[in-house]
């Protein structure tokens, strides 16, 4: 066993600091002040700050290390690559939610839509008030926001990287005199190349992989991909550090992998994180580990034109239709591959090959819903199992942002529009404004609803009150020593908005309480 | 990854499937085989225990044929194009959720490899490929400043604030993918 292991490094593309399943010829041992597992929005961020504040900092990471390189648009490979279980992992319930996570150096941001934005001062006061969380109000959080947006560089979109597909969702918004707004993106120059889903060809996308990683690593962390941590290791009421192995290229078992640190921060995201809790045997007193699971649901419908769109040339949600905020949904136009497309829609044989002869003509809108119902993750021989069951409210809320989308496009000048959903017995179509109100009098069986998504939040939660809440407000798990959480699973409460920036401002000021009390972690 | 190949029992059955997902186009251009091979890619992406179930529904979907009375004893890849696409049919609407389920899975791996096919994507004009590297090059003409300057403000130091810079910190060079 070797301490502090310093494997001979190949000199290839990977930066200094990373080390692959290449670099493993044995089981090893290191030392660090700070071992983080997961490399995505929350420990990247929490790397970076922590690095560059003198610790030495540890990431193990799961995934791959891809660089700009090789992301191209061939999207199921970059699918089998980069997503977990080839992104077919689904929350049990009626409907199934599908769900997507990144598993790679820089975790879900590599293969995020780059939308950043701050978390709604609404639901700040509430995680103050409800979870007792002190410093968390808008005005505290501001220099925190402020400096991840710095870091990320978050923007409006260049003029020019705006395609067909974003401009008819703004001519349909604006035509029914509907709030819409450019999206805030993590981009430098987007120039709108749409493959944000499957790694960001140009660079342009201020993915973890491309801002805080390289930030780490420049501050003297050490990463190492491919090693999937099994466990936390304690001592008493206190973590010590994580085992895990090295994962071979056939997905097997590798090499043994131990680090001992006098802090240990789980950044596996909102499905993996509790699971790891779990797995290491933490109870947490509030009972609430893997609990309070919300999705942000997603559903998405397909409007078909008489003109060109091509919306694959363009960026993908230019514009967010913000004029029903209040009730929880947001729209925007979310460009998918004519694959996707194809796996997602009823047809088969010669009628999938009408519809999908039309590809170039289609303008697919998506909606986010800011979801009432909670549900749960749990630990089945060692895995992570969703469970979640959309609320008929949810659904009724669903079904009424399809109505609404869909009257928008139509008012764009759409000719007919898939649903997300079956009507009555058959397939959901409409074929001019009329149709919409079908949406209202056809009933839609739950089951029949396509739902999907990218936002899971809330299942180590954050407050102040230890019999309520898994950690406190800097993620420091409630009756553990020198145990944090760090990213989307501190969550009290859905956001309804796309979580990557107040996750990222989270792991800013968890950094900053580390770094502000040294000798509580020393 | 998990090295997953089909085994012949599997493959036979999707290559009945195709026709029936797929639009004639698949038969005609003969890409049947293609098709079944990036479902096999997909399979082996998945999770071993979701692969298992499809590996098995796949195999009761075969068998169930010979006991579906329109097939006269004969397992679903052995029937004719239209009455393959009418058993398809039985599974996709009913009778339980397991069989549509199924139905389903099978039918989007299938339309998924499809449409990955490079000869089909370009029937379409579908040219991502050929998109990217030309907004590519238009970016590094247009904003190669702000590109470098954005670059470099990501290693400069920018501590905390009443955070010192530490003076175990240390720095590295070649750090950006
Ligand atoms: C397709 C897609 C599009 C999205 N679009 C947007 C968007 O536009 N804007 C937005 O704000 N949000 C978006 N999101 C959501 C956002 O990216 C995530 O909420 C965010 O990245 C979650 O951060 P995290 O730190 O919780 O986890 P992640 O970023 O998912 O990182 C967790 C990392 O931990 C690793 N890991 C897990 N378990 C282990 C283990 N046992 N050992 C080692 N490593 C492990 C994983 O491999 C992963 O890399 C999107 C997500 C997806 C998937
Ligand atoms: S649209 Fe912009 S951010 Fe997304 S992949 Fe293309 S260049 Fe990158």
């Amino acid at each position: 066993m070797v301490a502090n292991a310093r494997p001979a490094l190949r000199q290839d593309s990977r930066p200094d600091g990373v080390y692959t399943r290449d670099d493993h010829h044995g089981d090893s041992v290191l030392d660090a002040d700070v071992v983080i597992v997961g490399s995505g929005a929350g420990g990247a961020a929490l790397a970076a700050e922590l690095a560059e504040g003198g610790l030495d900092v540890v990431v193990l990471e799961e995934g791959r290390y891809w660089s700009t390189r090789d992301f191209t648009a061939n999207a199921s490979q970059m699918i089998r690559q980069m997503y977990r279980d080839g992104g077919a992992t689904m929350a049990l319930g009626s409907p199934p939610v599908l769900y997507q996570e990144g598993r790679a150096v820089g975790g879900s941001t590599v293969v995020n839509g780059g939308m950043s934005w701050r978390t709604p001062e609404k639901i700040l006061d509430r995680w103050w008030r409800e979870a007792g969380l002190d410093g968390i109000r808008a005005a505290d959080m501001e220099p925190y926001f402020e400096r991840v947006e710095r870091r990320i560089h978050v923007r409006t979109q260049d003029p020019e990287s705006i395609g067909r597909d974003n401009q008819l969702l703004k001519i349909g918004a604006d035509a029914k005199g509907w709030k819409v707004i450019p999206n805030l993106r993590n981009q430098v120059h987007c120039p709108g190349s749409n493959n944000c889903a499957f790694g960001c060809p140009t660079g342009a996308k201020q993915s973890a992989l491309v801002s805080y990683v390289p930030r780490a690593l420049h501050f003297g962390a050490r990463l190492y991909s491919d090693v999937r941590v099994e466990r936390i290791t304690r001592s008493g009421k206190r973590a010590t550090g994580v085992v895990g192995h090295v994962v071979r290229a056939d997905g097997g078992r590798g090499h043994r992998l131990t680090v001992r640190a006098k802090l240990v921060v789980s950044a596996c995201g909102a499905i993996h994180s509790p699971a790891l809790l779990d797995r290491s045997g933490f109870r947490s007193p509030s009972g609430m580990v893997g609990k309070n699971l919300s999705l942000h649901p997603n559903v998405k419908l397909v409007a078909i034109f008489d003109e060109d769109v091509r919306g694959w040339e363009g960026v993908h949600q230019a514009y967010q239709v913000r004029e029903f905020q209040d009730e929880g949904l947001l729209f925007a136009a979310v460009n998918i591959p004519p694959s996707i497309i194809a796996m997602t829609t009823s047809h088969t044989g010669r009628e999938l090959g009408e519809l999908m002869a039309d590809y170039d003509k289609m303008v697919i809108a998506g909606m986010l819903c800011e979801d009432t119902n909670t549900g749960a993750v749990r630990t089945v021989a060692g895995q992570p199992q969703a469970f979640y069951q959309l609320s008929d409210f949810d659904a009724d809320k669903l079904k009424r942002g399809c109505a609404l989308l869909a009257e928008m496009m139509f008012e764009a000048g759409a000719k007919r529009i898939m649903l997300p959903f079956a009507l009555g017995d058959h397939a959901g179509e409409l074929r001019g404004p009329d149709d919409v109100r079908r949406i209202f009098a056809d009933p839609v069986p739950k089951s029949s609803m396509e739902v999907v998504t990218v936002h899971m939040m809330g299942t180590a939660r954050m407050g102040s009150d230890r019999t309520r809440a898994v950690t406190d407000g800097f993620g420091l798990v409630h009756d553990v020593d020198r145990l944090m959480v760090c990213d989307a699973s501190l969550f009290p409460t859905p956001i309804g908005v796309n979580p990557m920036e107040t996750i990222q401002a989270l792991a800013t000021r968890a950094a900053h309480h580390v770094l502000e009390n040294p000798r509580r972690f020393s | 990854m998990s090295g997953y190949q089909h085994a012949p029992a599997t493959r036979r059955v999707l290559d009945s499937l195709v026709p029936v997902v797929c639009p004639p186009e698949a038969v005609e251009l003969g890409l049947v085989a293609d098709i079944v091979d990036h479902v096999g890619l997909t399979m082996g992406a998945l999770p071993g225990r979701f692969r298992g179930g499809l590996i098995m529904g796949l195999r009761t979907y075969d068998l169930g044929a010979l006991i579906w009375p329109p097939g006269r004893l004969r397992p679903a890849h052995r029937l004719a194009p239209a009455l393959a696409a009418r058993y398809f049919d039985t599974w996709l609407h009913g009778p339980t959720p397991i069989h549509k389920q199924l139905a389903l899975g099978i039918r989007q791996l299938i339309a998924l490899a499809h449409y990955e096919q490079p000869v089909i994507q370009e029937r379409m004009g579908y040219r991502p490929a050929q998109w990217i590297e030309q907004v590519k090059r238009r970016r590094l003409e247009l904003y190669a400043d702000d590109i470098e300057r954005h670059a470099r403000s990501l290693i400069e130091p920018d501590p905390l604030p009443g955070i010192a810079p530490h003076p175990r910190a240390r720095t590295r060079t070649k750090g950006v993918a």
